[in-house]
């Protein structure tokens, strides 16, 4: 076997945490290795030792079988390891030429001018080569998603990377582009590079790694052949007990509507039309999904529903009245919680302790503020009962919601949220960055107020997530709703193309307009 | 298909709005300047005439170019450091700084061009203790770049009273003017060719600040720097060394704009805002008005300039033009282009500290 890559006994400390204790992770020449574990499991650490830019505490690097010490990642990429990181690391007013040979422009006149002809086609060649379509001349800030990672792969192949790390290269891709990007993976590795593909996706490191190793609590769990194994199997790895993957869920018993919009219209800063004459209905005792890649107007149609801003046309209307203009305050009041898709920003105030975060949006209540007093031991009750009832860990209401992790910060906002006797729920990536155990809880809490008569907005980028818990589910592209559909009676290919602004049958497009016109006037008077 | 053709669309309508602002004020002066011409060419003995006369006359642009000098140092400067994200308002304490140290050289050695050289050290060691406190010890960039500005506001008179025994210093020579022959005698264009060696060392500043960031590897990196400091680092080039090179560099054209600035009139006068009063503030918006193009700079510096320049001769001519209305002309037009129109691109990572391997 010809290992690329062999990381030995790497043990990273940082203070009070150990990110890595005593991995071991071989990697061989020509294959797709996947990194899987859930958030915070130290898959970035290690693969941040290996780039240079982390020193390991304990254990050695091994590049080619030859022992390597890596001050910084000019070290790594000159023993040809390039990473791909989350957040591309591109210049967007330059051009795709001048990001991919930023650092190591080839020089003419002794070295007083960039050589751009020389630029130029040396990044022609090499995305011929590796049969990568994009345009040498574009700026990155006029390209897609997609072929600005293709320019991230492109940067780190110019400099002569033959192992490539890729640090969750899906998060931000259509499934489309997720398909392309394997496609490119499979060239690489046909032509001898070694991919590390870090990931907390089961299905994609199924999918796309020819072997998969899990990492749990810092700790190497086993490597997998990923043709031998089952998504059971790598849940359970990754969890350490077994896990109900698929959402088990009765029928829903809708009652009445609890709150709708209709020609919602949200300009961004920019004046772009954010959210374009979007129209739905939510009824109590039914989860409304909206799917979509982030972006597409989620955001700015959830901050517009919960009175965070004011929309610059159409009307939002809850428990039958026009509260279009009303503030956000009196929304909470009247029964509309909100779990912020920001929870360090928006949800929660990081150096405040548990007791303090417990009654934010509640403050000015009768039961918490009294006669413009709070209520402490009272409020300390409620964070204890909220602490207990959400399995929020260390349980401790002392703390503040800095110290936590970012799992157990979640878990008390939703359990905040919901402890407030909602008539109406807004969940915006209510699992994002969340453990697959807190995920589970968070989807059973959700799905217990669902059945108690609450009404449910969700909004996810993840598809199994919208697609298991909804009972309709709207796609959202380009700030309009692509669709409303059944998701039970829904592909993932099919939602796919929805979320990339595709109609799935181009033949019967008139088909397509009808099942929106209904899904638009089930959405209120959109004649 | 269509949404290729809308999104090019889009991108044709941003380039408008981009350059539209700047094509709005140079268009209305263009206008303006025309309207002047033509009015004071069919009525030589109005009001128009006398305009048309200073507009039309020689000396008029040599004294725009003349106090182009250290606005256009310093804006070139300010690019610099501003491009690679370190936004740096102390340009006014290094014009001053460089101003006074100047003349002192001078009138030690005797020599102006050491003088000249003095007056760039200086403010090269102020610029670099400016770096060191924004990019060593991550000082917020305004309030020490604040700081810069007071120093040198309170040191160079100071330095000049217990030196000299007042804020102003006695008179040293000046280097003479370079003409060069033929060219020199053109008719109003003449004053390119004959001025003081400062305005040739600015317009090789400008052409040379030009090529360094359209052509060179480090033009990008100090790019990148400002724009994303992270993908440059990944990159293998240290954010830290591009920011103090640019930062010191702005110290270096700076200097050549305070020196020039005092030993172009042989004396330091360091009275009130001392002799540079607000020159360091204006190349800011001349650079911003300029969209951080080293040529844009410079001719909005001589628009700035020119107005000025223009008011001193119609004040000759006998028409009082509040000198104070054409000093708030650069002022009033950075919020016309910043707060109405607001399409200057500052650089996005403008203002931030950068610390390598910080997550």
């Amino acid at each position: 076997m010809d290992t690329a890559v062999h990381l030995d006994g790497i043990t990273k400390r940082f203070p009070g945490v150990v990110a890595n204790d005593n991995v071991d992770l071989a990697v061989e020449r020509g294959t797709v290795h996947a990194l899987l574990g859930e958030n915070g499991a130290g898959k970035t650490t290690l693969m941040n030792v290996l780039y240079g830019l982390y020193d390991p505490t304990a254990g050695r690097v091994l590049v080619d079988g030859a022992e390597r010490s890596f001050e910084s990642p000019r070290d790594a990429i000159d023993a040809g390891i390039g990473m791909i990181h989350q957040h591309f690391m591109l210049v967007d007013p330059m051009t795709v030429t001048e990001n991919i040979t930023l650092g190591n422009e080839p020089k003419k006149w002794g070295g007083l001018a960039v050589d751009r002809e020389a630029a130029r086609s040396a990044v022609v060649d090499l995305s011929e080569r590796y049969g990568f379509d994009v345009d040498p001349d574009a700026r990155i800030e006029d390209v897609s998603v997609g072929e600005q990672q293709r320019v991230e792969i492109l940067k780190a192949l110019y400099r002569g990377a033959d192992v490539l790390i890729l640090d969750e290269p899906t998060a931000v891709l259509t499934p489309q582009e997720v398909e392309e990007l394997f496609e490119v993976l499979e060239e690489l590795t046909a032509q001898g590079k070694t991919i590390i593909f870090i990931t907390h996706k089961l299905g994609e490191a199924m999918r796309a790694a020819d072997e998969i190793t899990v990492l749990r609590d810092g700790r190497n769990v086993g490597t997998v052949d990923a043709a031998e194994t089952t998504r059971e199997g790598l849940a359970e790895l990754m969890v350490g007990r077994e896990v109900l993957l698929d959402v088990d869920k009765p029928p829903a018993e809708t009652g009445d509507v609890v709150a709708a919009a209709s020609d919602l219209v949200v300009e961004d800063e920019r004046g772009v039309r954010a959210v374009d004459g979007v129209g739905f209905e939510v009824r109590a005792g039914e989860v409304f999904g909206i799917a979509g890649v982030d972006g597409n107007g989620q955001s700015e149609l959830i901050e517009a529903l919960t009175g965070l801003s004011t929309p610059d046309g159409g009307r939002i209307e809850f428990l039958g009245r026009d509260v279009t203009d009303d503030s956000r305050r009196s929304r909470i009041d009247d029964g509309m919680a909100y779990i912020p898709e920001d929870r360090q920003d928006r949800g929660l105030v990081m150096d405040f302790d548990l007791v303090e975060n417990a009654i934010l949006g509640s403050q000015h209540t009768a039961e918490f503020g009294p006669n413009g007093r709070i209520d402490w031991p009272h409020t300390r009750e409620h964070a204890e009962s909220i602490i207990d009832e959400y399995d929020v860990r260390p349980p401790n209401a002392d703390s503040t919601s800095e110290s936590l992790s970012g799992g157990n910060q979640q878990k008390f906002i939703v359990g905040r949220e919901f402890e407030r006797d909602p008539e109406l729920v807004v969940a915006a990536h209510p699992t994002r960055g969340v453990d697959v155990g807190s995920i589970e809880f968070i989807h059973e809490r959700l799905l217990e107020l669902r059945k108690e008569g609450v009404a449910v907005l969700l909004v996810s980028s993840k598809l199994e997530e919208v697609q298991g818990l909804s009972d309709r589910l709207a796609v959202m592209y380009e700030g309009e709703f692509m669709d409303v559909v059944d998701p039970t009676a829904t592909t993932e290919e099919e939602l796919g193309l929805l979320m990339a602004g595709e109609r799935p049958d181009a033949d019967s497009t008139a088909t397509a307009e009808t099942e929106r016109d209904v899904g638009a006037s089930a959405g209120g008077e959109r004649a | 298909m269509s949404e290729a053709t809308a999104g090019s669309a889009d991108a044709d309508e941003s380039v408008l709005e981009r350059y539209s602002s700047r094509v709005l004020v140079a268009g209305v002066t263009l206008a303006a300047l025309a309207l002047f011409l033509v009015g004071g060419w069919l009525f030589p003995d109005t009001i128009l005439g006398t305009f048309a006369d200073v507009l039309t006359s020689r000396n008029t642009l040599s004294a725009a170019l003349r106090l182009s000098v250290p606005i256009a140092f310093a804006a070139l400067g300010g690019i610099f450091s501003e491009k690679s994200g370190v936004i740096n308002i102390g340009l006014e304490g290094l014009l001053i700084i460089s101003a006074f140290t100047a003349i002192y050289v001078t009138y030690l050695t005797g020599n102006v061009w050491i003088g000249f050289g003095g007056g760039v050290v200086a403010s090269v060691l102020l610029a670099l203790l400016f770096a060191v406190v924004t990019i060593e010890f991550r000082a917020d960039q305004i309030i020490a770049g604040l700081a810069v500005w007071l120093i040198a506001l309170g040191l160079a008179p100071f330095a000049s009273q217990v030196i000299f025994g007042g804020p102003n210093t006695p008179t040293v020579a000046t280097p003479g003017a370079i003409s060069v022959p033929v060219l020199a005698d053109i008719p109003f264009f003449g004053a390119l060719f004959s001025a003081s060696p400062s305005v040739y060392l600015l317009f090789l500043a400008v052409g040379l600040s030009w090529y360094v960031f359209e052509r060179t590897t480090f033009g990008r990196w100090v790019r990148a720097s400002g724009e994303n400091p992270k993908a440059l680092d990944t990159a293998g080039v240290s954010v830290t060394r591009v920011r103090y090179a640019a930062v010191l560099i702005s110290g270096v054209l700076s200097g050549m704009g305070g020196a020039a600035l005092s030993l172009d009139l042989g004396q330091f006068t360091g009275n009130g805002p001392t002799m540079v009063n607000g020159k360091g503030f204006i190349a800011i918006v001349a650079y911003l008005f300029g969209n951080y193009n080293p040529v844009g700079a410079f001719l909005s510096t001589l628009l700035f300039a020119g107005l000025d320049a223009m008011q001193t001769y119609l004040q000759l001519q006998g028409i009082g033009v509040p000198r104070q209305l054409i000093r708030i002309t650069p002022f009033v037009v950075v919020i016309v282009v910043l707060a109405l129109v607001g399409r200057t691109r500052i650089p996005e990572a403008a203002g931030d500290h950068y610390e390598s391997g910080e997550e």
